[in-house]
């Protein structure tokens, strides 16, 4: 008697959600089983890896980053550089310098950053804050307002400010918006179901269930991925359908294994590469889990996670 | 351990006769699971049911033990939130006859390089995986003799059999895998392997011929084996390691119940970045062994960080290790800060600590990894277990310095730890950690250490020894009269022998500043205003929490119950506290004319001996199911209820006078773990045993409004189940209004239309 291994489809399906215009216009979700399990049924949209440009960019030390970027000063070039990044699909610009803990650059810098930005690319543009909810507050609804019509998605509503987030962001300027909550099932769904009431359309809404590196309470995110995936496709959960983003590297470039130098830590080796391979295990976690797409900074790593991708799809 | 009680139980008679010598069917059947007792014991077993136990014995799949007690496989669930994962993936790095012999000491000196201890687990590669090219016997062996003189476990690659005779014979103390069988040669080698002993691993072409291998192999008897389930590409092998996984654990078929093997270094075909991401992925998803074409450090600080996290145990909180870290350059004389093991805990003050840029010893001390105050709350961090802390670590000779900065949360115990470790000064530290940085970076706590030694200088010079008083003695010197207070509130009396439900109300808790702050000064007022609203509520017993009490805790009990029950009526009384001195002194003063007093509560962990105090005093005790940690299954928390059962029987108790606690679970977050819980309720009442808990914890954290509703539709599936107590807060007028509807169809007292009591609003 052969063997034929079962097929296991589900009745729901992830979101299917159009990020940027144009060619290269991306879609991340869509599939009805879990990530890469093609032997089920086959992967509507391959996972997506944007590119994180930062405003303190400045700063990164890794020589092959900082060689890659050479000549880069403005955003806007670190964004068309970036846009030339094999295995780029989008890019992320992350606002940290607003921060008003720290550089606390001004709303109008930044979103005539994003506005430069914007006229110098054609890939789809995610945008990451400053994590302060008062500025964040501000910057998101300035942002979308001045890049109306390139459908970018806003990273992120949270509990406490989903609410002008949402409105601004998704319903005023029509943008796409994501939903981040830290690790808790129970959370996620609840800030879809908020957004939801305020009119915001589920294929408006993108996740961000929570990051971590891996070493680094991992646990929490694996098991959340899993949890929201099984709920989406074997409980057709509507609220835990939204496509899921997961940025990486703001994470693994901060860990001790990303950061410790050769002298600290001799037995360690290249400090490169270990931020390298932090950034690639986190990330193909993180595919494996569930997350549609992953924001990812050093070009080896996006290299990596490309062919990781291209072999499993 | 192949059977598990529950499915024993299920077959078995059912008739509670006691002629197999154990006081219930369930208990009899938990021994037979565990082999203690044989289940020819039972006269009433048909021949039948115990042929079916048989076929039903085998585990899901298998878990086979290699090198040097190495486990592989033996997992029960597909995702880790659903229970614990059981054995962690290992690794194994190659080396071929094909290699000269100096790529090949290179290569294994590389190999020996990562080495290290990562949270208490030591991070190396397990396996050395030895490949012969086929036709070079002499090749392969000396590859043998090298790969064992590493210490590390062997897979041996070896498809010719004469070959693989020998390879074997050389390393087979070792218990080394052979992944040699395939399906054109395996009744050779399966010989080899079952006549040395060693564990067969088996490939094949594709996942269906895999199969039938597998079939062919048990067929002739072998079930040491593993699964190589590498493919020619990255995609089908996962398909290959999920549907092997699916099979076994979700369809039941065992003959894919095996670990198993996947060679990324065949997959990623050089690209070590590729590697690292495959091997990921592979950890999460289903491979035991996972052959790497090197470990170096920037694979292994990732792969074996993401290894540890997914391989945690989600019952089990993360604790980290007890002992000093040293922050920002610290040494012995830089102050000491303390806090508990909770991992979540250490992270957040360890990284706030190093955000003041500081040098400080952080002291972690050991709490079962429960956070703050939930520690204090347990008995888990208090002064004791900070001083065992200090003598296990020998901090009194590490460490100079003589400031202790302790949780501001848990600044009641500052007194006692001051106590405890003469010649420190203890110093009250911020309560949350994000003050931290600004609190090391402004000194405060210099002023308060010079002040503490004064203090302790101070008394230092006024002491005298005291001797420890009896409790007739604390009785007479130590609690205060108690005076009678009319609140305007009478207990009305309760019958031990009703079968209505008992509500045993929660409100006079230590962890309520409130009533801590009255138990510390022997106010009554706060006390007595909490009772009255609980009886007048309806309460059947309160609960009397006095925190852990290390220092004054008899006396503290002795008034508390002399307070309640001189003023209401002889209310009958919980006692609640880590501290069994306390709960000794209060049943001396206790009045049992509407109930026995109850002693909150004993585990079957290390706190069972409350078992023996409670059969000592002829009091009613509270069992939680749990020892180390949430039980993980019914099949777990029915063994502990046993132990606990049996322990109090011997003792002399009555069976009825255990209370069971399966340990009511928070919803959010632990939503599919709530049917077993409620399944577990029903398994003590079949056996007639009484059960009890802290029901309101399944809606920890849900809005106000919605935990009484939540609360309510618990309490009435709860009492279906046969639940016969709950700690409650009587307060909740609608869950109060469902236990006494439930009482009313569970037939316990008689309807009239005013069963709800005097409710004008209702009639």
């Amino acid at each position: 008697m052969a063997f034929t291994p079962k097929k296991v489809a589900y009745r729901g399906a992830i979101n299917a959600v159009t990020l940027g215009t144009g060619d290269k216009a991306i879609v991340i979700g869509g599939q009805n089983v879990l990530p890469f399990y093609t032997f089920d049924a086959p992967i509507e949209n391959a996972p997506k890896i944007g590119v994180e440009i930062s405003d303190c960019a400045g700063e990164w030390t890794a020589p092959a980053l900082k060689e890659f970027y050479a000549g880069c000063t403005t955003m806007a070039d670190y964004a068309k550089k970036a846009e030339t990044m094999p295995g780029a699909d989008f890019l992320c610009l992350h606002f940290e310098s607003a921060d008003p803990n720290g550089k606390n650059r001004s709303v109008a810098e930044c979103v005539a950053d994003a506005k430069a930005v914007a006229e110098a690319v054609t890939m789809p543009i995610v945008i990451m804050g400053c994590k302060n909810i008062e500025k964040d507050g501000e910057l998101f609804s300035k942002i979308a307002e001045a890049l109306q019509g390139k459908n970018i998605l806003v990273l992120s509503a949270r509990s406490e400010d989903y609410k002008t987030v949402g409105a601004s962001v998704a319903l005023a300027y029509g943008q796409k918006v994501g939903a981040e909550t830290a690790d808790d099932i129970n959370l996620a769904k609840q800030l879809n179901i908020m957004l939801k009431g305020l009119t915001v359309a589920p294929t408006s809404i993108v996740m961000n269930v929570g990051t971590a590196a891996v070493g680094y309470g991992y646990e929490y995110v694996a098991s959340t991925l899993d949890r929201v995936r099984l709920a989406a496709l074997a409980q057709s959960d509507a609220d835990l359908q939204m496509p899921i983003i997961a940025p990486v590297s703001t994470d693994t470039w901060g860990v001790k294994e990303a950061t410790a130098s050769e002298e600290d830590e001799p037995a360690w080796g290249n400090a490169e590469d270990r931020g390298v391979s932090m950034e690639v295990s986190t990330a193909a976690a993180n595919l494996t889990g569930g997350a549609d797409a992953v924001i990812m900074r050093h070009p080896a790593a996006v290299a990596a996670i490309k062919q990781f991708i291209t072999e499993l799809v | 351990m192949a059977l598990k009680g529950l499915d024993i139980f299920k077959l078995s008679p059912k008739k509670n006769c006691k002629e197999c010598g154990s006081p219930t069917c369930m208990a009899f059947c938990m021994k037979v699971a565990q082999g203690a007792v044989a289940i020819d014991k039972c006269p009433y077993f048909s021949d039948d049911a115990k042929a079916m136990l048989n076929e039903q014995t085998a585990p899901p799949m298998k878990t086979i033990t290699v090198g040097d007690g190495l486990k592989l496989g033996g997992e029960t669930v597909m995702f880790r939130h659903e229970k614990t994962l059981v054995n962690k993936n290992l690794f194994a790095v190659p080396v071929c006859t094909k290699m000269s012999a100096d790529e090949v000491d290179t290569k294994l000196a590389d190999m020996a390089k990562v080495d290290y201890e990562r949270i208490g687990e030591r991070m190396y590669v397990e396996f050395v995986y030895v490949k012969s090219a086929g036709d070079d016997a002499d090749a392969t062996l000396e590859l043998v003799k090298k790969a064992m003189a590493t210490g590390r476990a062997l897979v041996l690659d070896i498809k010719d059999v004469e070959i693989a005779k020998a390879a074997v014979e050389l390393c087979k103390d070792g218990k080394p895998i052979l992944n040699g069988a395939t399906p054109d040669n395996w009744e050779a080698m399966n010989a080899v392997a079952t006549a040395a002993g060693v564990t067969l691993g088996v490939s094949a072409g594709n996942i269906s011929d895999l199969y039938d291998l597998v079939k062919k192999l048990e067929g002739a008897g072998n079930k040491n084996l593993v699964l190589d389930v590498t493919a020619d590409t990255a995609k089908e092998t996962l398909a290959n390691a999920v549907q092997v996984r699916r099979t076994a654990l979700v369809d039941g078929d065992r003959s894919f119940g095996y670990p198993s093997i996947v060679r990324v270094a065949k997959l990623a075909k050089g690209n070590k970045m590729l590697q690292i991401a495959l091997a990921s992925m592979f950890t999460e998803r289903y491979a035991s062994i996972i052959v790497m074409e090197q470990m170096d450090y920037a694979a292994a600080l990732p792969l074996y960080g993401l290894r540890q996290n997914i391989y945690t145990d989600p019952q089990k909180p993360m604790k980290v290790e007890a002992k000093i870290y040293p922050l920002n350059g610290a040494d012995e004389n830089s102050p000491c800060a303390l806090t508990v093991d909770f991992a979540l805990t250490y992270f957040l003050v360890s990284g706030e600590l190093e955000r003041s840029n500081q040098p400080v010893n952080l002291i972690i001390s050991d709490a079962s990894g429960m956070s703050v105050l939930t520690a204090w709350a347990a008995g888990k961090f208090s002064s004791s277990s900070i001083k065992k802390t200090f003598e296990t670590l020998d901090i009194e000779n590490k460490i100079k310095n003589r400031t202790l900065i302790i949780p501001g949360k848990v600044a009641v115990m500052k007194g006692e730890i001051q106590e405890k470790l003469p010649g420190w000064n203890v110093v009250v530290g911020p309560t949350e950690a994000v003050q931290l940085p600004k609190y090391m970076k402004d000194k405060e706590y210099e002023a308060a250490a010079k002040a503490a030694a004064a203090e302790a200088a101070a008394k230092a010079a006024t002491t005298v020894e005291v001797k420890e008083l009896s409790f007739d003695e604390l009785l007479a010197t130590k609690v205060p009269a108690i005076e009678v207070v009319d609140m305007g509130v009478k207990y009305g009396g309760y019958n031990p022998e009703s079968s209505t439900f008992v509500t045993i109300g929660e409100r006079i808790h230590c962890i309520s500043p409130v009533i801590r702050k009255a138990m510390d000064e022997r106010d009554p007022a706060p006390i007595l205003k909490r009772a009255a609203e609980q009886i007048a509520a309806g309460a059947t017993y309160l609960d009397v929490n006095i925190g852990p009490a290390e220092k004054d805790g008899p006396e503290r009990m002795m008034w508390a119950v002399k307070l309640l029950q001189e003023n209401f009526n002889n209310v009958p009384l919980a006692l609640d506290t880590a501290n069994k001195k306390a709960i000794e002194a209060g049943i001396k003063v206790y009045n049992r004319t509407n109930g026995k007093p109850i002693v909150n509560s004993a585990d079957a962990g290390s706190r069972i001996s409350n078992i023996d105090l409670a059969a000592a005093n002829d009091a009613i005790v509270i069992a939680l199911c749990s020892a180390d940690g949430i039980a993980k299954d019914n099949e777990e928390r029915m063994k502990h209820c046993h132990n606990m059962l049996e322990r109090g029987l011997s003792l002399g108790m009555e069976a009825t006078d255990l209370w069971f606690d399966p340990l009511f679970l928070v919803v959010k977050g632990m939503q599919d773990k709530q049917m077993d819980v409620l399944n577990a309720i029903k398994m003590f009442a079949d056996e007639g045993l009484k059960s009890t808990g802290g029901l309101s914890n399944n809606s920890n954290g849900a809005p106000k409004k919605v935990r009484p509703i939540m609360d309510s539709a618990l309490v009435a599936m709860a009492m279906m189940q046969g639940l016969t107590s709950a700690i409650v807060n009587p307060c909740d007028l609608r869950l109060m209004e469902t236990i006494k509807s439930c009482d009313i169809f569970k037939n316990h007292t008689l309807y009239s239309d005013s069963y709800l009591g005097d409710r004008p609003d209702l009639l």
